[in-house]
């Protein structure tokens, strides 16, 4: 509002409009099923004077307006504000033929119906319903789990923190969608590979992965609607079946992309996510920090400051735009927020509160799988028996060697080198790996299989000649770090 | 620990959760922005019944009754839930201010999935505004047109 008493602060001013110089004005659509005005009205006006404007230029009398907004019928007492009313967005109106006391009644049963918190208003006891009760077939407030499916998710909003996991995966999907847009395959080929495929199928093997991750339990204690959705079979297996289809993952970001750049300007919603945003990022990447020696969201080619600052006033830059192309949409991000902004580089990416992870989506041209930490990874793996028998001891792990040994075609298919992505080699090595119990390959593994990743990290080092990093890792077994120095040594590069 | 060797697995899993959860969210958001533009007819309205669900999963929705009809000039208050696997799912959906309409259950307005198209054969590309636009579409019927009413300002009870 009008600090100054001559000037009006806001862009819109239409001072014009109203005696008062002082007052805001916002120019609010008024619409009824055949007619539609714009009014200019004071922003700090109550419902009762914006009728009085609405009554002269419809030619009603005031008492037989009904003003709706948001589905809410608006009192003569409210304010606009108090609604969320504010410039460009559109009221409903019905001019009501019946006598004042027809608007009085529907106001009233329209306060004990909504039974919202406007403002004055509060819940109605007796006739209304309350907010926390429902009809049988909504969901219940308590947290009793009757099998009603929307019911294990109970009354959320009592709930604090609720939907704090939405934000983050908002986040982790946003990385995700940067990641599809700039390698829309690697999805689809990470998918693709029947073991993927088979422990995809399996529920109860998905839902054992995630749980054992300490990680995940942190999200979960945050958010016990995850643990829900997991321990919801049904809903598992949607979920798990969306992640199978990469179309369909596609088809939902597409969705999605028109609602992201309306984010910002829809009142409150941007908030709310932010508000998200802001409160799980923190535990979030504390735990992934600890949990992960090497760091793979690094891999995802940013890097992850210890304490992530999100944007601490408003940001009102939009959100990444996932169909941008990589490494211009997150710098359209950085140096207009509030929070840490570093240009967009190969290297690492100090996150923001539109981009937490820090991605660097540039750098994501090769994938998750392909990605340095991941092989990294690998190498740890494979240099160390003891993570090896570490792994294969995981429940989980039993259960997809078992789908292996019941499947002789799907370990061969895992097997066969032919046209696979490096993605896809990269995988079937791990699986080999697993497969073989031990850092050692079975003997239907070629040399270049095996040391698929390590020559995909040497050429990404720029040792661009195949055959002697072949040659070099052999000698070594694997070891990427004396092939090098064996590369060097032999080679003037 | 095992699980840390399967991060991309779990990541890609953990991804897919969200996929289902933040579609449904940012549906939510945009219609509730489209709620406050006043899209559609004017006939119908509908926003959240509390500014701070996060989850965005109670909303309030409105409709004005049609003219040449028993329904006439009234405003119908109603109650839409969007559960956690909307838009996959429909909404739940009652009536709060009393209404006799076929399709509506008498005793607490609880609206009959079945009796009402966009319900009974949902689309994730439906929304509230569908919903609502429908059921004032049906009291448009000629066996609802002239249903005997009770009078104005009755809620249903819980």
């Amino acid at each position: 509002m009008a600090e100054n008493s001559g000037t009006d602060p806001t862009v819109d001013s239409n001072v014009v409009e109203n005696a008062a110089s002082d007052e805001t004005m916002i120019v609010v659509t008024v619409k009824t099923p055949k007619d539609k005005e714009e009014i200019a009205i004071s922003e700090d006006s109550s419902v009762a004077q914006f009728k009085e404007e609405i009554s002269k230029r419809f030619n009603a009398k005031q008492d037989q307006l009904v003003l709706i907004f948001a589905g809410k019928i608006l009192k003569d007492g409210d304010t606009l504000n108090q609604h969320g009313i504010k410039d460009g967005l559109t009221v409903h109106l019905v001019i009501k033929t019946a006598p004042k006391a027809t608007v009085g009644g529907t106001s009233q049963s329209s306060a004990s119906s909504s039974g919202t918190p406007q403002a004055n208003s509060s819940v109605n006891p007796s006739a209304a319903p309350n907010d926390s009760t429902t009809p049988g077939t909504g969901p219940t407030p308590a947290s009793t789990q009757p099998p009603n499916l929307l019911s294990g998710f109970g009354d959320l909003s009592s709930l604090s923190g609720m939907g704090m996991g939405s934000a983050n995966f908002m986040e982790m999907q946003q990385q995700m969608q940067r990641q599809l847009m700039s390698n829309p395959e690697m999805l689809s080929q990470i998918m693709d590979n029947p073991l993927v495929q088979n422990m995809m199928s399996n529920p109860d093997l998905m839902r054992q992965m995630i749980v054992t991750n300490p990680q995940m339990q942190q999200l979960m204690e945050r958010n016990p609607e995850i643990s829900h959705m997991l321990n919801n079979p049904e809903l598992m297996r949607q979920t798990m079946e969306l992640a199978r289809n990469p179309a369909m993952m596609q088809e939902m970001m597409r969705n999605q992309d028109r609602a992201l750049s309306n984010l910002e300007s829809i009142p409150g919603g941007y908030n709310a996510l932010r508000r998200m945003y802001t409160d799980i990022q923190e535990p979030m990447f504390s735990a992934a920090r600890e949990q992960f020696g090497n760091n793979p969201f690094s891999a995802l080619g940013g890097n992850l400051d210890s304490g992530v600052q999100p944007s601490r006033t408003e940001n009102r830059e939009p959100l990444p735009n996932p169909w941008g192309p990589p490494g211009t949409t997150p710098s359209e991000i950085r140096g207009t927020g509030a929070s840490t902004t570093t240009t967009s580089s190969a290297g690492g990416t100090a996150p923001s509160a539109s981009n937490p992870l820090g991605i660097n989506a540039s750098g994501l041209g090769n994938g998750v799988f392909g990605s340095p930490g991941m092989q990294s990874l690998m190498q740890q793996i494979s240099e160390n028996p003891q993570l090896m028998q570490n792994m294969l001891s995981a429940p989980y792990m039993r259960s997809m060697m078992q789908s292996l040994a019941q499947n002789p075609d799907l370990a061969s298919q895992v097997c066969t080198t032919s046209a696979l992505s490096a993605q896809q080699q990269l995988m079937q090595q791990m699986l080999q790996m697993f497969a073989g119990g031990g850092g050692g390959s079975s003997s239907t593994v070629t040399p270049e299989v095996r040391f698929q990743q390590q020559l995909d990290q040497l050429s990404a080092m720029g040792f661009i000649n195949r055959e002697a990093n072949l040659q070099a890792l052999i000698a070594t077994g694997g070891d990427i770090n004396a092939a090098i120095e064996r590369l060097l040594g032999s080679q003037p590069s | 620990w095992p699980s840390a060797t399967h991060p991309q697995l779990e990541k890609v899993m953990a991804m897919a959760i969200a996929f289902i959860k933040v579609p449904r969210n940012f549906r939510l958001l945009e219609e509730l922005e489209e709620g406050q533009k006043g899209v559609g007819d004017g006939t119908v309205s509908w926003g959240l019944e509390d500014d701070e669900d996060i989850m965005l999963t109670r909303w309030t929705g409105m409709i004005i009754g049609p003219p040449r009809t028993i329904y006439e000039n009234r405003m119908y208050s109603l109650k839409v839930e969007c559960g956690p696997r909307y838009p996959e799912s429909p909404p739940f959906v009652r009536f709060v201010t009393k209404i006799n309409l076929n399709g509506v259950h008498n005793s607490n307005g609880v609206v009959d999935t079945r009796a009402v198209a966009a319900l009974a054969k949902w689309q994730n590309s439906y929304s509230i505004r569908v919903v609502l636009q429908e059921l004032r579409r049906l009291m448009m019927c000629k066996e609802n047109m002239k249903l005997p009413q009770p009078p104005e300002g009755q809620v249903f009870s819980n």
